[in-house]
């Protein structure tokens, strides 16, 4: 029982940052229908800008947190400036084409920048964990937990109650409408990929004290968020919370209960049944947004 | 303008005659070692240290009257890429000895390809037995194997009062290997085996099989893997709550390195190391030692590295006294010089014994295991 | 006349090569190159003439040497219920047709199953179809020796009328092998993209409503392309496994199916050369830029370049060229005077 609870808030934490990621991602594919392969790597830009803005900066924890996801919005608001915005008319793989050059180019910049030689990031958290009750969490990850539902509700709240997320559930809707509306649908395109990796970098600089900073740490973190954006539909930002929570606990039991190898299988197992059953994901309202 | 391109292409065949007769000049050995993936750290301290033994003998002249040049090749901690970069070392490069590949799933893939080309390998850190039980007469080691590892270990392991041991190791033929070997001496020892748990090399979440590590009944975790994969492990087990008797094996802990990334999670934990940098004195050559941090530390290396990168420096050492041996730098002589040899290294008599099917032996040095201590956030030689 | 010529000169090109290309390494590099450019043109057949972006392509690769392999090498393994599944080893040989009907097979599910969704969703499922393969090849250690990789791989033994059992340990033998077994694939798939059936595939890139109304069968199309597509693949999995003697679960990254995917697109997807072109580009790319740029580099310059090149030449290299060639061939049209002209 107290292990199956120690799996219960493992699964709990890591799916507050998975829920970061898949909305993220949900938002870029929904709104731009764009296959964001450079999703994964905003998550690995988040991890490595806290680490250099810590070691090599000075830069306090927290703060290194606020600067590493406003880094990523501006990296993110950057590519889709310079690679996107010329590529409009393109067809969906001219666009997916681009974002896996630019993902190469992004990871083994960071390869040749930081090396091969995986980095630890310093917490200002004590290493002893808090014991509530049978279970045991550090502070680390109670920390993660906090911001990353900060994050969640934040950006709910920037979708449902600002004039941004109103632009941005019309241009989801109907582009054509929405600019005839007055919406600058440029300027959300860009706002939307901005957002989006804003949130992938704050999952990277969550978890990369968590873990480790490794250069190909993003490749897994892309294919997740895509299992999350299935799973919850596309463009359905509860959809994308409710599966990064859903892949979370899937991953934790069935590596503590099935079997440790295939833990990473685990959301692309989910993949390919809800393709094959339900391809428009698990929650009814698929095709909006909010 | 035909004087021109005259004038620079003769200059082009000068320079390229230049450079092939100064190529000429340099013995060369080739070093494939994981530059990047998982054990990127480890392969990393093994070639700089390489490169300070090839400096060091450089600078007293190198071997056989020519400087002595190593070709470096990433192996990626990945097989097959090692097999790939071990045939270029040996087809493109020519060069007539190799050392590596680290990990002891990337030199059993390198050995088929020295078979093939006929080329000796200097093997510095693989622990699998399999290396030299597999009849193949081109591999010389100088690291322990687990078995010898576990040998080593069974002189103590009375004084650590275990009476259940569970296994935590990396799911490949080291990690496995050691299960196996440090699981036969428990049973004659009359420790009690519990689970063995893998974890992929390249796995960053082990709070799964940690998780199970709580309920069982064991009081010893052995734990092999390399240092940033424990790194890992320990801070995942602190934040479980995790309290057991942790032991790791193989070498490759660079306990300063776990002090300083895992912090206060790794007081208490036992390891067993194949070098002891801190206590110099306990070494078989102090003044060799002292020699070797003071040069690590001046090219500004961190000290944690110190307890991988000797296997690289003992590595080209005993390799260039071989070649000095042969006499000359050709693959079948420094092969048979390898028998020859009887030097110290940093961590023990580099004397090459016959193991493996009759014909074929592969050669094995008998290095010392040391057991090391993490207290208070430093290394200790701990009193049993 | 000058589409007739072509492809017969770059075949006789093809056989010289160990003429004059010495070096083992380069031909080693050639040899590599060549086996994936059979990929790459089994992948041009699904990503090209389908319009069907199959990102997973490398898992049929993987798969066609994991099988291929494991035949030669034979296993043994334990399967749900206690009964022991034992193989023993075939000569090598055997495995390249085993691996092209076992990718194939693989081919028709994955095809049955994933023409379900389209466009972005099924690059998805295609990506993890593949990391699943992986996941699969790492754990299942009883059959595929996990990360220990599967080692001593034999090479291929041709039975030669007077010569007995060849075995392909030369590499200029190989070369040769490879080089037919890509002229046979380069053939096949001339034939079907030249055919009712290739006609259809690309009616169904083009405007998929429009050709299920004029009563094409779109997801049988869809389907054959794809087992063709994997069959290919998995016959260059088993000229891999043969060859390099080593396959471990690293072969299902997804950097390979990347690799792929740029020489397909950067040489012109939709077209017989264009694989042949990228593949060859980037095949001896890095041997020429392994000297002074390391690894990380020359993957930043392998990214640029396919960026640029989405950019610059959209179609890919080969389309490009052959406008250029059009263009020069319609200039002169112009230029020549009009025999039917009446004059005045």
């Amino acid at each position: 029982m107290q292990e199956l609870l120690q799996h219960l808030i493992n699964a709990l934490i890591l799916g507050s940052t998975y829920a970061l990621l898949g909305i993220g991602l949900t938002l870029i594919f929904g709104i731009m229908r764009v296959v964001n392969f450079t999703h994964g790597e905003l998550y690995a830009f988040g991890a490595y800008a806290i680490f250099f803005l810590e070691s090599s900066l000075g830069v306090n924890f927290f703060a290194a947190i606020v600067i590493a996801v406003v880094a990523g919005c501006a990296l993110g608001a950057l590519i889709e400036y310079v690679l996107l915005r010329p590529l409009q008319t393109a067809d969906i793989d001219t666009t997916m084409l681009v974002m896996i050059g630019a993902w190469i180019v992004m990871q083994n910049t960071e390869l040749l920048y930081w090396g091969g030689v995986s980095k630890a990031v310093p917490t200002p958290f004590p290493e002893e964990p808090l014991q509530l009750g049978p279970v045991f969490v550090s502070w680390l990850r109670i920390f993660v937990l906090i911001v990353g539902t900060a994050l969640i509700i934040g950006t709910y709240l920037l979708i449902d109650h600002t004039k941004l997320g109103k632009a941005m559930r019309a241009t989801f809707q109907d582009p054509a409408t929405a600019a005839l509306m007055g919406v600058n649908i440029k300027g959300i395109y860009t706002a939307t990929f901005a957002l989006g990796s804003g949130l992938a970098a704050a999952a990277g600089a969550l978890l990369g004290p968590v873990f480790l900073v490794t250069p190909t740490m993003g490749d897994l973190a892309s294919l997740k968020a895509f299992a999350i954006v299935i799973l919850g539909g596309l463009g359905n930002i509860t959809g994308a919370t409710l599966g990064g929570f859903i892949l979370a606990f899937v991953e934790e039991l069935g590596a503590g209960y099935i079997s440790s190898g295939y833990r990473d299988a685990m959301g692309f197992l989910i993949i390919i049944v809800v393709m094959l059953f339900r391809p428009t994901g698990l929650f009814r309202q698929a095709e909006r947004i909010g | 303008m035909k004087q021109i391109a005259t004038l620079a292409l003769a200059g082009l065949l000068a320079g390229g005659a230049f450079s092939a007769a100064t190529a000429q000049e340099t013995i060369k050995i080739g070093v494939l070692e994981p530059l990047t993936g998982p054990f990127a750290a480890s392969g990393t301290y093994v070639m700089n240290g390489a490169k300070i033994a090839a400096d060091q003998i450089n600078a007293k002249g190198g071997v056989l009257g020519k400087k002595l040049e190593l070709i470096i090749e990433d192996n990626k901690s990945n097989p097959t890429e090692a097999a790939s970069v071990a045939e270029k070392l040996m087809v493109r490069d020519k060069v007539p000895v190799l050392m590596g590949a680290w990990g002891s799933s990337l030199t059993l893939a390198v050995m088929p390809k020295l078979m093939e080309y006929k080329v000796p390998m200097l093997v510095e850190t693989s622990s699998s037995g399999k290396i030299t039980t597999s009849g193949n007469p081109y591999i010389f080691r100088i690291s322990p194997p687990s078995a010898i590892e576990a040998v080593a270990f069974a002189k103590i392991v009375d004084k650590l009062h275990i009476k259940k041991a569970d296994f935590l190791v990396i799911n490949n033929d080291w990690g496995l290997g050691t299960a196996q070997d440090f699981g036969k001496m428990f049973q004659e020892h009359g420790i009690k085996v519990g689970m063995v748990e893998r974890m992929d090399q390249a796995a960053q979440d082990m709070s799964a099989q940690l998780s199970k590590f709580k309920s069982s009944d064991a009081d010893t975790l052995i734990i092999t893997s390399a240092v940033e994969q424990l790194t890992l492990v320990f801070k995942q087990a602190a934040a479980l709550g995790l309290k057991k008797q942790f032991i790791t094996t193989g070498g490759s802990q660079n306990p300063d390195q776990l002090i300083d990334q895992a912090g206060t999670a790794v007081n208490g934990t036992m390891h067993l190391t194949t070098f002891a940098p801190w206590v110099p004195e306990v070494t078989p050559d102090p003044e060799a030692t002292k020699w070797f941090i003071g040069e690590w530390k001046k090219r500004g290396f961190h000290f944690a590295g110190v307890t991988e990168s000797f296997r690289g420096y003992d590595g080209i050492r005993t390799i260039a006294a071989a070649i000095e041996k042969a006499g000359k730098a050709e693959p079948e002589a420094i092969r048979a010089a390898m028998w020859q040899l009887d030097i110290t290294g940093l961590n023990g008599k580099i004397k090459f014994t016959k193991q493996g099917p009759a014909g074929k032996e592969s050669g094995q040095s008998i290095p010392t295991v040391y057991l090391i201590k993490i207290e208070d956030g430093k290394v200790v030689v701990p009193k049993l | 006349m000058t589409t007739r010529i072509a492809p017969l000169a770059w075949l006789v090109l093809l056989f010289t090569v160990p003429l004059w290309l010495r070096d083992p390494y380069y031909l080693h590099v050639a040899i590599t190159t060549a086996i994936f450019i059979i990929a790459a043109m089994s992948l041009n057949l699904l990503l090209g003439y389908t319009g069907q972006l199959s990102l997973g392509h490398v898992a049929f690769f993987g798969i066609g040497a994991y099988a291929s392999a494991l035949t030669t090498l034979g296993f043994e393994i334990t399967l749900p219920g206690g009964w022991q599944l034992t193989h023993e080893p075939w000569p090598p040989i055997v495995g390249f047709p085993i691996s092209v009907i076992v990718a194939g097979l693989c081919g028709y599910v994955i095809g049955k199953l994933s023409f379900k969704v389209r466009g972005a969703y099924f690059v998805i499922v295609t990506i993890s179809f593949a990391e699943v393969t992986r996941l699969v090849a790492l754990n299942w250690v009883e059959l595929t020796q996990g990360p220990l990789a599967l080692n001593n791989i034999p090479p291929y033994g041709i039975w030669l009328p007077g010569l007995g059992v060849y075995d392909f340990w030369d590499k200029t033998a190989y070369f040769y092998l490879v080089a037919v077994v890509a002229a046979v694939s380069y053939l096949i798939i001339r034939r079907l993209v030249n055919s009712r059936v290739g006609r259809a595939m690309v009616a169904l890139k083009d405007n998929e409503s429009l050709a299920v109304s004029v009563g094409i069968d779109v997801t049988h199309y869809l389907v054959l392309a794809a087992v063709v597509s994997a069959a290919m693949a998995g016959a260059a999995g088993s000229l891999y496994a043969h060859y390099v003697k080593i396959i471990d679960p690293d072969i299902f990254l997804f950097i390979y199916t990347v690799t792929m995917v740029i020489m397909v697109i950067t040489g012109g997807k939709g077209t017989l050369a264009g694989p042949i072109v990228g593949g060859i580009i980037f095949g001896f790319l890095p041997v020429i830029l392994r000297s002074f740029a390391s690894p990380a580099v020359q993957w930043i310059i392998y990214g640029a370049l396919m960026i640029i090149i989405v950019f610059v030449l959209p179609q890919g290299i080969v389309p490009a060229v052959e406008r250029f060639f059009e263009r020069r061939r319609a200039r002169a049209a112009a230029a020549a005077p009009n025999p039917d002209a009446v004059e005045r």
